[in-house]
């Protein structure tokens, strides 16, 4: 179920003197099973593109295709879009409205006409996906949660609609060191547990750099850079300009690099940069 | 979508009618009412019409605007209109079907409410179109200052004005998020009947109403670390003056409002 982005160009309040363009004839195609980091900084366009692959905001001009669905065509069912790319907001959170967790993830199932049974078994195994435990959590409020909690319930409630592709909007903001871990390790099992696209928008090199197998690099709503983090990551100065950084790890063997050592340039996570060292040192372990 | 509203009808401009003291602007607005209420005969709204003709001028907004403030009382209005047209008593009968009838007094008075009502409207809106919100706050605060010595909390009432109108566009912001993260969550906001409509809305207003308290609570706390404790002893950035443009617009005022009384005098 590929998605194709097509000459997408989006301007919010056209003709008015607050007129915006947001997007800039950006084309993209996204294919089954890929894991996106959607990277930018701030103003971007990074939230103005995710929100238009599920059809909440439309395009000014271009089109955007899901599985074969034009999203621009009058008679376009969105929910049906919505059933297949579930889109979880920036600090998901604050749209957690129920008397009880279970009865908040239930939103999503209930809004698409499934029956209670099936409802109750989705919830089940939403909460369990995302390490919520059913028998414990399910009838609690969820506004006396810890945020960390709260984001998962939020995550729970749009994968209980069982989308084909998982779109997440910063899905770490605001999160200390624990929580975000936490919630990083479970995005890369849900991925890892197959059948599902992720699209991580994030402007934290670190957190992506581990995650995805490719990067969509976007500054002042156009797609400047696409390719897999190694190729990314290569191009240090042209993503310094539009205000983004490398991961530490590259910034090291870069400064290593400058210092005189011969490492191989292209190294990211932390891992290879410490095995390349040892190698280095001739201490390579046995 | 719900970022397209216009907040409020502030139409920002440089005019003398812009440039006037709110506090000024309040009480000519007060006296402009006096005048309406003063006007004994149809005949006489000759000088609320020429009164407003000349400030339409002066403050750039056009008679079409100002009539435009009128439109959502269209129905009272004509309700207004019917029911003095049939139902006051009167004399001399000009047509009769039934129990209704129509007389010339009931005709005269039916008029002279109609104009009332929206000499009323057109008027003072001109107050709401040529201030900011925030002048407007200030005004009132300055103007009720003196019931301080009833305990009226003056002061508390203009910040708790000021802070709502600064958070309106947050909210509304706020609100189109979160109907978004809903929608995405396959809500429909759209269709289905009244009933259905509004427990539509409970995802959207349970969050919304969450994170106004939370908001609250946070300007509360930010308020406090920045040493706010009340009224006493604030001084103000904009130090409301009067200029001597205040004092012809308050004779020039004050001065229809004697001659309507007196034209009230003259021909009934």
């Amino acid at each position: 179920m590929p998605i194709q982005v097509e000459h997408l160009t989006h301007t919010y309040m056209p003709g008015s003197p607050f007129a915006a363009t947001a997007l800039h004839d950006v084309s993209l195609t996204i294919e089954d099973g890929e894991f996106i980091g959607l990277l930018g900084h701030t103003g971007s366009g990074k939230t103005t593109l995710v929100q238009h692959l599920n059809g909440l905001v439309k395009p000014t001009s271009g089109r955007v295709v899901v599985d074969g669905l034009d999203l621009s065509e009058k008679g376009v069912s969105l929910l049906e879009v919505r059933k297949k790319v579930g889109l979880v907001f920036q600090y998901p959170e604050y749209q957690l409205f129920e008397e009880t967790v279970a009865k908040d993830i239930a939103f999503g199932p209930k809004n698409m006409g499934l029956s209670a049974a099936e409802t109750d078994e989705r919830v089940r195994a939403a909460m369990r996906r995302v390490g919520l435990d059913y028998e414990t959590m399910a009838e609690r409020s969820p506004f006396e949660l810890s945020g960390g909690q709260m984001r998962r319930v939020a995550i729970a409630g749009v994968l209980a609609m069982q989308p084909k592709v998982l779109i997440l909007d910063e899905p770490t903001a605001g999160l200390d060191p624990a929580g975000r871990r936490s919630i990083l390790t479970m995005i890369r099992e849900l991925h890892a547990a197959g059948g599902l696209t992720v699209i991580m928008v994030s402007h934290s090199m670190d957190d992506i750099s581990t995650l995805a197998t490719r990067l969509v690099v976007m500054s002042r709503g156009e797609l400047v850079m696409t390719g897999s983090p190694r190729e990314v990551f290569l191009r240090q100065d042209a993503l310094r300009s539009i205000g983004l950084g490398v991961p530490q790890a590259a910034e090291l063997t870069h400064a290593l690099i400058a210092e005189g050592f011969s490492l191989p340039d292209d190294l990211y996570t932390l891992s290879e940069v410490r095995d390349a060292i040892l190698r280095l040192a001739g201490k390579e372990n046995a | 979508m719900l970022r397209d509203i216009t907040l409020g009808q502030y139409m920002p401009g440089n005019t003398v009618v812009h440039r006037l003291d709110p506090r000024t602007k309040i009480i000519l607005t007060i006296f402009y009412i006096a005048i309406i209420f003063c006007v004994a005969s149809p005949i006489w709204y000759v000088i609320p019409l020429v009164y407003l003709l000349a400030v339409s001028k002066l403050s750039g907004l056009t008679p079409k605007r100002l009539l435009k403030s009128v439109k959502p009382l269209r129905f009272l209005l004509i309700l207004t209109f019917v029911l003095n047209l049939f139902f006051s008593s009167g004399t001399t009968v000009w047509i009769q079907w039934g129990v209704l009838r129509v007389t010339r007094e009931g005709f005269i008075t039916a008029v002279h409410f109609s104009m009332r009502l929206i000499f009323l409207v057109a008027g003072t809106s001109i107050l709401t179109l040529t201030t900011s919100p925030v002048a407007l706050s200030d005004g009132i605060e300055m103007l009720l200052k003196p019931l301080k010595v009833i305990h009226f909390p003056a002061h508390e009432l203009a910040m708790m004005m000021t802070i709502a109108l600064r958070f309106i566009p947050t909210l509304i912001e706020e609100a189109d998020k979160i109907m978004k993260a809903q929608m995405a969550r396959g809500a429909d906001f759209e269709s289905g009947n009244l009933i259905k409509r509004a427990k539509a809305m409970i995802p959207l207003l349970v969050p919304l109403f969450v994170s106004a308290f939370r908001r609250a609570g946070d300007l509360a706390m930010a308020m406090e670390a920045r040493c706010y404790h009340g009224g006493e002893g604030r001084t103000r950035l904009r130090v409301l003056k009067y200029a001597k443009i205040d004092l012809y617009a308050l004779l020039i005022t004050v001065g229809a409002l004697v001659v309507t009384i007196l034209c009230g005098m003259w021909i009934k």
